[in-house]
């Protein structure tokens, strides 16, 4: 590759949009939408599957490219999938809580789905820490979720290999949080520094590697905005979700409380598939291994895969097995 | 030029990079690929240098190579704002003086930020230096995996294999450190100074704020709650009503069916 033809890519790939999957908004509540995907192929006939993301990074990642969307694999399977995204928090939203989150928010998401289809209860694929509020809210509500996907998601938060935890315990949060937001530049700053050789250096001396394709380009440049697309937090939320789950553990304690109920992963006996990255550096292998040892369900699945945190959302070998996986578990249950 | 990756990325850095090599949509303050440049050339030239000083002198070449990675790489690592402009000020000025008088409140508040920033620029140097020891580890490691057995042309495969080796070694001495604990308390040292200063600076601020009636963060955080308290009032009382209003909807559904049946 010559570096005007690189540079002519990146120039062309620059608004390069991120999504390709059809949606519509079903309903919404201030910052919040609730997306359907337009379905692709024929029903699987499995009830709606409600993808619930993490409040850091935004969804789009589920479906950033036509060769690089989990969404659309998994409408591919004939499934009916609902997204909820949870929009960028300002000033007026920093008193917003874990139990506004996943007792209210989430929680009318699933009421909602759960009446238009006239179910009692549908399927949900929690990611990374909305697979945390998917476990929380499957424990508080457990009629209302038939079968549960857990994907990257940390359960345990004090294993050996958590630099996040090791690095948050000694923070005063509710000083570095005060009244306010906490602004997504520093969480970037955070999550680039785990690996800063490698996601602030080599990176970038990789792009002249390998060919100069627009689609290599495009899919660099849709990454890229995503990592640095990040939503500033809801001050308490946050505050709550670092001292409650990284400093003091409490989900795998068997201490956490949401909304004045004990959230109680040992009272969990549906059906759980738990989909873990071994590379992952972000959420550590037995940070999530730690939900097969802790939930009471005895159809328990985990699925694991030689990939990284994004990997798992993006890389072609998640394309090719993870929403068959998936659909496969959901459609034998 | 084609066949020099190294050679190309120099090229499209100096393309990409506003000032150097001006080009239509190259925005000022846009991200830079001037560092990627300076890298990228001092990189290569070090490392043709090592490859030929390390036929004749191994550990001499090695040293110097290692020497030059960390110096390179010292400013990758860096706390995301410096308290370093403001050590240069004498913070340590009135910091143990009495606060007395009608403004008391106010230099006692003044001491606490200049202390706060004392204790940032603290943490900041121990996280330098830790930084500065992950590099002399990385780099130390670097020059024992990569010092060749016999002589090897520095062709730019060569040359992309020792960047490859160079950051495996500094991201593996880097988390081994990252992980320890003298590096969690500087970085938590750190981040709680400036919470404090922030938290007294933002003080201050409120003070100048009301003597011009104008309105404060506190204020509007005062609100914002009052308010969020009405909404989960209504959203309670919405929850309550949602069965009474569905009940005689049922009811009056029930009666409109019971109408429309057939008579026998």
């Amino acid at each position: 590759m010559t570096a005007t033809s690189l540079y002519a890519a990146l120039a062309a790939a620059s608004h390069c949009a991120a999504g390709c999957s059809e949606k519509e908004a079903v309903w919404e509540s201030g910052k919040l939408r609730l997306y359907r995907y337009r379905p692709i192929a024929r029903a699987a006939g499995t009830v709606p599957l409600l993808i619930v993301y993490a409040l850091v990074n935004r969804p789009y990642m589920m479906d950033l490219q036509e060769d690089r969307s989990l969404i659309r694999g998994l409408l591919a399977q004939g499934l009916d999938v609902y997204l909820i995204d949870w929009g960028y928090p300002d000033g007026a939203d920093r008193f917003t809580t874990l139990a506004d989150y996943i007792d209210d928010l989430l929680d009318a998401c699933v009421q909602r789905i759960v009446a238009a289809h006239r179910l009692d209860a549908l399927n949900i694929l929690g990611v990374c820490q909305g697979g945390v509020f998917s476990l929380i809210y499957a424990s508080l509500h457990p009629k209302r979720v038939r079968n549960l996907v857990t994907m990257v998601t940390p359960v345990d938060f004090h294993t050996p290999a958590d630099l996040l935890s090791k690095w948050v315990r000694k923070i005063d949060v509710a000083a570095w949080v005060g009244e306010g937001n906490v602004s997504g530049d520093v969480l970037n700053q955070l999550f680039l520094s785990l690996m800063p050789f490698r996601l602030m250096h080599q990176k970038y001396m990789e792009l002249l590697r390998g060919t100069a394709d627009r689609a290599r380009i495009e899919n660099f440049m849709r990454v890229e905005q995503w990592i640095f697309d990040s939503p500033d937090q809801a001050g308490a939320a946050f505050r709550e979700f670092v001292v409650w789950f990284y400093q003091e553990n409490r989900l795998a304690l068997g201490r956490l409380e949401i909304a004045g109920r004990t959230v109680d992963l040992n009272a969990l006996e549906l059906p759980i598939l738990s989909l873990i990255g071994k590379k992952d550096h972000l959420v550590p292998p037995q940070a999530s291994a730690a939900l097969q040892r802790l939930a009471a369900s005895k159809d328990f699945t985990t699925l694991e895969f030689d990939l990284g945190h994004i990997g798992m959302y993006i890389s072609a070998r998640a394309q090719r097995e993870v929403p068959p996986a998936i659909a496969g578990w959901l459609a034998s249950r | 030029m084609a066949t020099d990756p190294w050679r190309q990325w120099q090229a499209f850095a100096a393309m990409a990079t506003p000032g150097l090599a001006p080009q239509p949509g190259a925005r000022e303050g846009a991200f830079s690929f001037g560092p990627f440049v300076d890298a990228a050339e001092r990189f290569a030239s070090a490392a043709r240098g090592f490859l030929e000083a390390a036929a004749h002198s191994p550990a001499e070449a090695a040293r110097t190579f290692s020497d030059s990675l960390r110096e390179q790489f010292t400013d990758l690592l860096q706390v995301p704002f410096k308290a370093d402009y403001l050590c240069a000020a004498d913070t340590s000025f009135g910091a143990e003086a009495p606060a007395l008088g009608l403004t008391r409140e106010h230099q006692q508040r003044w001491q606490r930020t200049a202390e706060a920033w004392r204790r940032m620029a603290d943490a900041q140097r121990r996280l330098q230096l830790l930084w500065s020891d992950a590099l002399r580890e990385g780099a130390v490691a670097f020059a024992a995996r990569s010092v060749p057995s016999q002589p090897i042309v520095a062709s730019p495969q060569i040359v992309h294999r020792l960047y490859d080796t160079w950051i495996d070694c500094a991201e593996e001495a880097y988390a081994r450190l990252a992980h320890g604990e003298a590096y969690c308390s500087a970085l938590a040292e750190f981040v709680n100074a400036g919470s404090q200063w922030r938290q007294e600076l933002q003080a201050s601020v409120e003070q100048s704020a009301k003597l011009l009636d104008l309105p404060t963060r506190s204020e509007v955080n005062t609100l914002t709650r009052r308010l969020q308290r009405v909404e989960e009032r209504l959203r309670a009382a919405a929850k309550e009503r949602a069965p009474q209003k569905r009940a005689p909807k049922v009811a009056e559904s029930r009666a409109r069916r019971a109408r429309r049946k057939p008579k026998p």
